[in-house]
């Protein structure tokens, strides 16, 4: 009979210790929002911002003059432009962060789950991504994001506004259609820019998993064609017409 | 009272079977953040190349023009005098900071051989994305695909991978024509056998590279990287690693400037 007891309690542990070396996530049997990505023509849903009436048109064209700007110089364009980058995003779920890979020069954004706060403010470099932290909520992904820089990038707000360094973030991931679609639901705060808080849902489609993430075009700050065609007014002008004089 | 012990065993061991097999397959997490090193103190950049192996390359081959691996801001001119520069003379004059999405700085191409900036891992069970805080992303596809029949050459290629045991072992191909740390070449079809190690602890990785062409070389160009865990730091009490964001602005005027030696308080 003893024998038996320490047989027993060998293989016992034999079936729990390995639970204990799976991920968080593993563990909780969340939902893995991995995979290819894409909008399409109808996957947002935007409503206009209720912005401050302290931001005047001057303010807010100042604002488009410095994401102009951004896009000139091939600046790092960060979050929220990321999430709608006219290209499919690689979104991958690893055990300490979740990794949002655009296709274009811009880092990828993480959101980890291995931490429940942010980094400090005294030693956090306010970033275009900022610092996000996420955790599962049932099979909801919500996202926090906060330690935004006020100027870098394009800050650009969908419906409206900007982001500052005062900006917060709440994301939530949801899988919907038996997980071919992905519906991100944003919430922006921000005391110097909203009046209340302003969301808005994008719902990505998934591509197959045999996607291949194309090269992403090259950005060149010094090609001065690119900064005429940029900066230029765009010409009223009919293109001339070769004709030929026969 | 012996059939009773089988029949518990075998109940028991019909939960035991996949905990095992995943036990087997649960390993050392490549995920994270690392930086590279200078496990023999060589303490300089040009040093840490010096100490790779010269590839031996097939005669008749040459290095393209061009930067290869390494990528970066706008080549710059060094000042070439071998020595340090005097008080006010700069090192580096970079004419066009910031390459910005240009090709030697986006599309993972620094991370085929990183250097100093952080490089980070998410391990997926369908691909691991291997990111560097100097841009570029890498994605490794664990998936089982092969490599495309139709494959325009990148920078960094077209990777695949496995894992044997902890080690995972990437497969690279597609490359745009370059050069390769020790005086190596790479062309669209030359093949980069990648592995990489972790020590037991997990704290330390090996990256063995193992370039193959038999058009360039006599024979694989074999040669390593080392990194550690990313240091932690204090935030909150708790000890915690990140991903930084390098921020260049090609704009600025300030991204041009130089290195300047400072005058010299001690003779």
């Amino acid at each position: 009979m003893k024998r038996f007891c320490v047989l027993t309690s060998v293989i016992a542990c034999l079936v729990v210790l390995p639970t204990s070396a799976r991920t968080p996530q593993e563990q909780r049997g969340a939902p893995d929002i991995s995979g290819f990505w894409e909008l399409s023509f109808d996957s947002r849903n935007v409503p206009r911002a209720n912005l401050l009436p302290t931001l005047t048109r001057a303010k807010l064209d100042a604002r488009a003059k410095k994401d102009a700007y951004a896009i000139r110089w091939c600046n790092l364009l960060g979050v929220p432009f990321i999430m709608d980058p006219g290209r499919p995003l690689d979104i991958r779920q690893g055990s300490t962060a979740i990794i949002i890979v655009p296709e274009n020069s811009s880092p990828p954004r993480y959101l980890y789950t291995n931490r429940s706060a942010h980094i400090s403010e005294d030693i956090f470099d306010p970033s275009t991504n900022g610092d996000s932290i996420a955790r599962w909520e049932g099979d909801t992904l919500v996202a926090e994001t906060v330690g935004f820089h006020g100027e870098h990038g394009i800050t650009a707000i969908p419906g409206g506004g900007f982001r500052t360094e005062k900006s917060r973030l709440v994301e939530r991931y949801r899988l919907l259609k038996d997980g071919s679609i992905l519906s991100v639901t944003f919430t922006w705060t921000d005391p110097t820019v909203f009046r209340t808080p302003h969301s808005y849902e994008f719902r990505y489609q998934r591509l197959p998993a045999t996607y291949e993430p194309r090269q992403w075009l090259s950005c060149d700050p010094f090609d001065e064609d690119r900064a005429k065609f940029l900066e230029s007014p765009p010409s009223a002008k009919p293109a001339a017409r070769a004709v030929s004089k026969e | 009272m012996r059939l009773r012990v089988v029949l518990v065993v075998s109940f028991l061991l019909s939960f035991a079977a996949p905990s095992v097999a995943h036990a087997q397959s649960a390993k050392i997490r490549l995920e994270g953040d690392w930086v590279r090193i200078d496990p023999d103190g060589v303490g300089s950049f040009g040093g840490l190349s010096g100490v790779i192996p010269p590839a031996q390359l097939l005669p008749g081959v040459s290095a393209p023009a061009g930067r290869g691996g390494r990528g970066g801001r706008g080549a710059p001119p060094t000042s070439g005098s071998g020595g340090p520069n005097p008080e006010g003379v700069p090192y580096i004059v970079v004419a066009q900071p910031c390459s910005g999405g240009g090709p030697g700085r986006s599309n993972g191409a620094l991370l085929v051989n990183p250097d100093s900036g952080g490089i980070h891992f998410i391990e997926h069970k369908d691909e691991v994305i291997f990111a560097g805080e100097r841009g570029g992303v890498r994605h490794i596809y664990l998936d089982g695909r092969s490599h495309p029949n139709v494959w325009t050459p990148t920078p960094a290629g077209h990777s695949v991978g496995r894992y044997d045991g902890n080690i995972l072992m990437v497969e690279t191909t597609g490359f745009m024509p370059g050069m390769v740390p020790g005086g190596g070449v790479r062309t669209a079809e030359t093949r980069l056998l990648e592995r990489f190690e972790m020590l037991p602890d997990g704290n330390r990785l090996t990256v063995t590279y193992t370039w193959e062409d038999p058009k360039v070389y006599q024979k694989p160009h074999v040669y390593r990287y080392y990194f550690d865990r990313a240091p932690m730091v204090e935030s909150k009490g708790t000890k915690v690693s990140y991903a930084l964001e390098e921020w260049c602005d090609a704009g600025d005027p300030v991204e041009k400037q130089s290195i300047i030696p400072p005058k010299q308080i001690i003779k």
